[in-house]
């Protein structure tokens, strides 16, 4: 008996070896040796120049260009994640709905996420021109004054959710839809007999019963969203060099992160930048894992 | 059977990686690969055939990039230690930090630069060392002009004969005065492309900027001729007469090609830039004439051979071909690629070269001939860390979000926060 057991163990730890040994490389070990560069002065390109404690932390606590990049975060977050999650959902019913052609429409779906970030970031750049933008010029077809996106918070903000939300929304509504054909159509059924319109099923049985999804969709959408990088770096006209406009009016935290460790070369700054945004992502998890814990008792009517 | 097949796919996949690996390593065809990285403009194509034709074991590549890719690249390579060009081109703005960290660069000494010493204007080459180390060799320099729309000027009414041009503007105070009347006449297009580079022209009219020559403090603040070149620019954008586009971007390509802007600083080296921008359609429209106030010095750049390179005295004997004089006279001929050696700078053909895409501008006599004139301005250690701020607050100004005082204030503020941080 003990011997089987063994064996068994052997060959589970032999599955997962592969990705724990994976996951060190690139996961575990950059982010201890970040830990460890946060804690020194730390030159991009000369190196190491001495430990120096909490030094970086106590500055960055007391940035207020940290603080700003992460509230523009924090709002593009929300829009972003806000649109998503409803836009997912609706389509993930209307994919669900479909008789024919369900194949086709998810490839569709997920064609979005497929196109590269960056060339996603320049299209759109593009679309909110100021000048030659088709979004101004559809703008001024309903007799709306141009808008230049990039100068002001709201309007960047916008933009930047615009590329968010186009990217995910199809790969989200996807997982969504996955959870919804895992509900037992009895109940689907059930409810309609007793005279419950579409949207009190969808609210009062699928809601619940893909909760443990949306919970995960949710999850995803906001640690990205604090990663948000390439989006906003290129919706600045500046491109690489920019700061998120000329006031850091869209500046993410990761874009802050990459102004100070590969624009003025403090790798050591831009460890406890990233080691900070780690342990937000972290809280968030924890948050979120607490909130969604398990469906309410006693869910539905 | 099954045995077999899973014999014959192993076989199969060793091939298939035995084919990729051979391709990948033999794409020099036994010649030595030399990778040359630049940005922007600088016309070396052409060279690099003939480089080749004259050293037939060589294979050079150009690799072109955007001016903040090109570098950021270079300094990631730099900091992982791998993946750089084997010649690079450094912008003067990022010398005083390459210097920092002048053992990631081969000492170009150890191969006889130092012996090339006369070829350049004693300024250039001494921008190139740190210390005793030669870490590049020249290439150009932005001696300063000012090109100008004719047809915009035209239809605004106001003279189009360039010296008759240059009379409108003695001073920056002209200049501003004759936006004035462009815009009373010409409301379609804007005078300048951005606030951005007028301050700049400005600022590199001096001979010290954001630091003290003397002592590398900070005068950012104190310094008059900052302060005016940024109330120069920034009435320029209160009174919308800048067309707001940032330089090189994709919007100010666009307005080059579309005539937004009537006028705008040229350094030697944007010519180039304005004719790829502008495209063969707008051969003619374009002038050069000089800068108010007289010249000054805006870029330039050097070659660099990375340590890390597998070829260094191959790429050092390209960075020396290409810089040497009779190619920077090819360059000039071709590109208006202003040379920085004085032999070039004096050579007749080159007094005497007009560029047809400029109406026949006589872009010799404007730009080799006061070669002698530029003086570099003294570039401090922080100079990157403090310049954008004050790019940044005529940005505000020009979006209209912020008062010229204010954004003054604010770039003067920030500037001295990043100054508390080591850089």
């Amino acid at each position: 008996m003990a011997g089987v057991t063994s064996r068994r163990l052997n060959g589970a730890v032999l599955l997962v070896a592969p990705f724990v040994l994976v996951f060190a490389v690139f996961g575990v070990f950059p982010l201890l040796y970040t830990a460890w560069m946060s804690v020194r002065r730390w030159h991009l390109i000369d190196g190491d120049h001495g430990f120096v404690g909490l030094a970086n932390y106590a500055r960055l606590f007391a940035d207020p260009d940290f603080y700003h990049a992460l509230g523009n975060t924090v709002c593009i977050l929300v829009v972003a994640t806000a649109v998503q999650m409803v836009l997912s959902l609706w389509l993930a019913v209307l994919l669900d709905r479909a008789t024919r052609g369900r194949a086709l429409w998810c490839s569709v779906a997920l064609l979005p996420n497929v196109v590269p970030a960056v060339a996603v970031a320049l299209i759109f750049a593009q679309l909110f021109g100021r000048d030659y933008g088709v979004v101004n010029w559809l703008l001024k077809l309903v007799g709306a004054g141009p808008v230049n996106w990039q100068a002001h918070s709201w309007s960047a903000y916008l933009g930047v959710a615009a590329m968010v939300v186009w990217r995910w929304t199809g790969y989200n509504a996807l997982l969504c839809l996955a959870a919804m054909q895992t509900v037992p159509r009895e109940l689907v059924e059930a409810a309609q007999l007793d005279g419950a319109s579409r949207w009190r099923v969808f609210r009062s049985v699928t809601l619940p019963l893909i909760r443990p999804t949306v919970s995960f969709t949710l999850l995803m959408s906001v640690v990205g969203g604090l990663q948000v990088f390439t989006e906003p770096q290129l919706f600045d006209v500046a491109g690489l060099s920019g700061t998120g406009g000329n006031d850091r009016q869209f500046q993410t935290v990761v874009m802050y992160l990459y102004e100070q460790g590969f624009g003025r070369w403090d790798a050591g700054y831009a460890a406890t930048v990233s080691w900070s945004l780690f342990l937000l992502c972290a809280a968030f998890g924890v948050v979120n894992a607490f909130v969604f814990r398990r469906p309410r008792s006693g869910a539905g009517p | 059977m099954r045995q077999r097949r899973t014999t014959g796919l192993i076989t199969a996949l060793w091939t298939v990686l035995a084919i990729v690996l051979a391709g990948c390593a033999d794409t020099g065809g036994g010649r030595v690969e030399i990778v040359v990285a630049t940005f922007g403009e600088f016309g070396y194509e052409p060279l690099f055939t003939e480089y080749e034709r004259l050293h037939p074991d060589i294979h050079l590549v150009g690799r072109v990039s955007d001016f903040d890719s090109h570098h950021r690249d270079l300094i990631t390579a730099l900091a992982v230690g791998r993946g750089a060009a084997d010649v690079v081109a450094v912008e003067e703005q990022y010398l005083p930090r390459m210097r920092q960290v002048k053992d990631k660069f081969v000492d170009l000494a150890t191969y006889g630069a130092g012996d090339l010493r006369p070829q350049w204007a004693p300024w250039k080459w001494e921008q190139g060392l740190a210390g005793p180390t030669v870490l590049g060799l020249g290439t150009d320099m932005g001696g300063l002009a000012m090109c100008y729309r004719r047809d915009l000027f035209a239809a605004a009414g106001l003279p189009t004969d360039r010296d008759e041009v240059a009379k409108l503007w003695p001073t920056w105070d002209g200049y501003a005065a004759t936006a004035d009347r462009f815009a009373e006449r010409s409301p379609g297009a804007k005078f300048v492309d951005s606030a951005g580079t007028i301050y700049t022209a400005i600022v590199n009219q001096g001979e010290q900027n954001y630091f003290a020559k003397a002592d590398d403090s900070f005068i950012g603040d104190t310094n008059p001729r900052i302060r005016r070149a940024f109330d120069v620019a920034a009435g320029l954008a209160t009174r919308k007469r800048t067309a707001g586009v940032t330089t090189f971007t994709q919007p100010w390509n666009v307005a080059i090609n579309q005539g937004a802007f009537a006028t705008i600083t040229c350094p030697a080296w944007m010519l180039a830039q304005i004719k790829q921008s502008g495209g063969a359609a707008g051969t003619g429209n374009w002038d050069v004439t000089s800068i108010p106030e007289g010249g000054g010095n805006w870029g330039g750049s050097f070659l660099t051979v990375p340590a890390q390179g597998a070829h260094p005295r191959e790429a050092y004997e390209v960075a020396r071909w290409l810089t040497a004089p009779e190619q920077q006279k090819a360059l000039f001929l071709h590109d208006a690629i202003l040379p920085s050696e004085p032999a070039v700078y004096h050579d007749p053909a080159v007094l005497g070269h007009t560029d047809p895409y400029f109406a026949d501008a006589p872009v010799g006599r404007i730009f080799a001939a006061s070669s002698d004139q530029v003086r570099p301005n003294y570039r401090g250690l922080r100079d990157a860390d403090v310049r954008p701020k004050f790019g940044l607050a005529l940005g505000r100004v020009e979006d209209g979000t912020q008062s010229v005082d204010a954004a003054w204030e604010q770039a003067v503020r920030e500037a001295r926060e990043t100054l508390r941080w080591p850089g």
